[in-house]
């Protein structure tokens, strides 16, 4: 009932293209059934790398102050962007570090290989454990919905547009269905070279 | 107690120095020479394995010393220092990075996180300034894309011996890039990249020599060639493969792996030579 | 056991074209009993951002007075003041930090403010998880259940002072209407590019119930 990562309510998602990736969140912030705010994204940029953020509010501002700190100083020490897979790794670290007083957060990494292109994606627990996906990753209220919407509409080797479409719909039909999540959405496809960032107006109710 | 003696002990003179890192540096001066290569491929470091008595047994001796899979570490100076240096190199190279990344830290970490060791002993109460010059070299992955053949601007083509041309690239590495690093690391903290250097004793002699003999676009083995032949003109006793320690930064070794088949495994790129590699190179000197 | 009475207190911020409008109740609840009937849950943080505040007595006081003093320390050693948001997010700091604490503070707060560069009106609403949002209109405790649906209906960025005190006599009318104990009044305060002004509100005004 009052799980904090149930508290405040929202979702993410992120999946595989070819040659590109994508990621979405919600836009809600509430306090159990009452909606506080309709303007809270949950994914962070941090150079090329994305970061989405479900579970506790605070945690999730905590959590994205604290990493957008780790990557600027990593950019400053190496004199280069950080890397996803090397970012998934230090978020891993950094979770795992709070193991007996944890985060209340759910993250999701996307981005690109900066040496080959190859596009990363994966999930983590409150604690850091880290769940490598070759399809797509779902965190949040609507993991339940999100996964069913995934699995059924996803499909290998998407274009950037079938992707946005794709994601788009999954997380839009979670939400509906789930009613702590909702209230518009972000949607960012990340290509080799560009990066598009949408925002989905979504159902008001 | 402890804190009785924590003041500073390198204290600038009136003039402005640090004597204590120049009497470190004095010590350096006095070590036995060791010299690295940069080459387009890989790297070389070397050094003479004196031992102060004909009993001791030159196989326990081991001065260039692996740090991480890619990067390795030779010394000219006090040897107990230097194994501290590498105690705590191998060390921070997991606290600070693998534990944190998952992966190894670049070669330029690695020096910077040496080089702040050794600059707190110039700075701290209660402690001297380490007693040795480093020599560190690496292989760093690099994050751009690998450059198509043929497109590098920096493209060089130089016609080899047999008459046969060679592609040379004018860079080796780069953060970004990747590729080869070398570095040296002073008493005082202070480190400097360099394509080819020498520190200890005959420091100045295999500098030169190394002016005279280095080229751009060096290959591996062309630099192992050289190393050993800047050492014979430094060196005080026998060169052979008991008295000379070489390693090497060069293709991954996957037969130093222990295992096959491992999908996306990589063998190391440091490796010191054997004695009889040393030998067979020694022989078509 | 303070839950409930927080949950009591009430704390509205409304902005509009070029102010924010603050309104906060004046009773100070303890168990059943209202203790006092001219509470003042508001501070002052610089010239142009007032922050309101509700919770556990004693949290709420000494919270809000250690933010007003860093505020003010802050604008006395650099001679200008923090923007509203630097504000927020400083005060947001603060409650993460004390939220994994031993004893953390219980308090909610609304922060109002007018940037002093660009006057444009601000308003930020933190709970004691130090959950934090900029939000066009903001309440704290059950008064969020009776007017976010007012305001909701009724709002419009553009709006004037004049209108802005319009729509917060509806939500307080409704409050007056609906809430079972008295509380007291309004402490009204507007948040403009000159500064902090009081609002005379007339809390004798008698709304009859449904």
């Amino acid at each position: 009932m009052s799980s904090p990562f149930s508290i405040n309510g929202g979702a993410a998602v992120a999946m595989v293209g070819k040659d590109c990736v994508a990621i979405a969140c919600d836009l809600r912030l509430g306090l159990q059934a009452l909606t506080v705010s309709n303007n809270f994204p949950k994914i962070f940029q941090y150079g090329d790398v994305f970061l989405g953020l479900t579970g506790l509010a605070t945690d999730v501002s905590t959590v994205s102050d604290l990493f957008r700190y780790k990557v600027n100083m990593y950019r400053l020490r190496e004199e280069r962007d950080i890397a996803p897979r090397t970012f998934a790794n230090l978020v891993s670290s950094s979770l795992y570090e709070k193991r007996f007083g944890p985060y209340f957060v759910s993250p999701v990494v996307a981005g690109l290989d900066p040496k080959t292109g190859v596009p990363f994606i994966c999930g983590f627990d409150s604690i850091g454990c880290i769940d490598f996906a070759k399809d797509f990753i779902v965190s949040g209220t609507a993991t339940e919905q999100l996964f069913g919407m995934c699995e059924s509409l996803w499909e290998p080797d998407m274009s950037p547009d079938e992707l946005f479409e794709t994601i788009s719909q999954s997380l839009l039909n979670a939400v509906d269905r789930d009613a702590l999540s909702g209230w518009g959405a972000h949607v960012y496809i990340i290509e080799k070279d560009k990066v598009t960032k949408r925002l989905l107006k979504g159902r008001q109710d | 107690m402890a804190d009785r003696y924590s003041f500073s002990l390198t204290t600038f003179s009136p003039s402005g120095k640090l004597v204590q890192i120049e009497y470190a540096l004095n010590a350096v001066n006095q070590g036995v020479t060791a010299l690295g290569i940069k080459a387009t491929n890989g790297i070389v470091l070397a050094t003479e394995k004196k031992s102060s008595s004909p009993l001791a047994d030159p196989s326990s001796l081991s001065k260039i010393s692996l740090i991480t899979p890619n990067i390795g570490m030779v010394y000219s100076g006090m040897g107990p220092d230097y194994r501290v240096l590498v105690d705590r190199a191998r060390k921070v190279s997991h606290t600070g990075y693998k534990r944190i990344y998952n992966e190894y830290p670049p070669t330029r970490i690695l020096v910077q996180d040496v080089a702040r060791v050794m600059q707190e002993a110039t700075q701290s109460g209660g402690v001297r300034p380490y007693g040795v010059s480093l020599l560190i070299a690496g292989w760093d992955e690099g994050i751009l894309p690998e450059e198509e053949e043929g497109s590098a601007k920096t493209e060089v083509v130089i016609t080899g011996e047999d008459g046969e041309k060679k592609k040379v690239s004018g860079k080796t590495g780069g953060i970004l890039k990747g590729g080869p690093m070398l570095y040296q690391v002073d008493p005082s903290g202070s480190y400097f990249p360099w394509k080819a250097t020498a520190i200890g004793k005959s420091a100045t002699t295999a500098k030169t020599f190394l002016e005279k003999r280095y080229a751009e676009g060096l290959e591996l083995e062309d630099a192992v060639h050289i190393a050993l032949l800047t050492l014979k003109e430094t060196i005080e006793g026998e060169m052979n493969g008991e008295t000379i320690e070489i390693g090497i930064v060069g293709p991954p070794a996957d037969h130093l792996l222990g295992v096959e088949g491992v999908e996306g495994a990589k063998g190391p790129r440091f490796r010191k030579l054997t004695p009889q590699e040393i030998e067979d190179y020694l022989t078509n000197l | 056991m303070y839950a409930d009475h927080s949950f009591r207190e009430i704390l509205l911020g409304i902005t509009g074209k070029d102010f924010t409008l603050m309104a906060a109740s004046k009773a100070a609840m303890r168990g059943a009993t209202i203790l006092k009937a001219s509470d003042d849950k508001t501070r002052q943080l610089n010239k142009h951002t007032l922050m309101l505040y509700s919770g556990e007595a004693g949290d709420t006081v000494q919270f809000a007075e250690y933010i007003q003093a860093n505020a003010q320390l802050y604008s006395m050693r650099n001679d200008s003041d923090l923007s509203p948001s630097a504000l927020a997010h400083f005060v947001r700091g603060e409650l993460a930090i004390s939220l994994r604490s031993r004893k953390p503070y219980n308090v909610n707060l609304l922060l109002g403010g007018v940037d002093p560069i660009t006057h444009k009106p601000s308003l930020y609403w933190l709970d004691y998880l130090a959950s934090l949002a900029s939000l066009p209109y903001a309440a704290h405790g059950y008064a969020q259940y009776y007017c976010l649906s007012i305001l909701d209906k009724h709002h419009h960025p553009d709006i004037t002072l004049g209108q802005g005190i319009k729509l917060l006599t509806m939500c307080i009318d409704e409050l007056k209407r609906r809430l079972p104990v008295d509380f007291k009044g309004m402490t009204v305060k507007a948040v403009t590019k000159d500064g902090i002004v009081d609002i005379e509100f007339d809390d004798d005004k008698v709304v009859k119930s449904a």
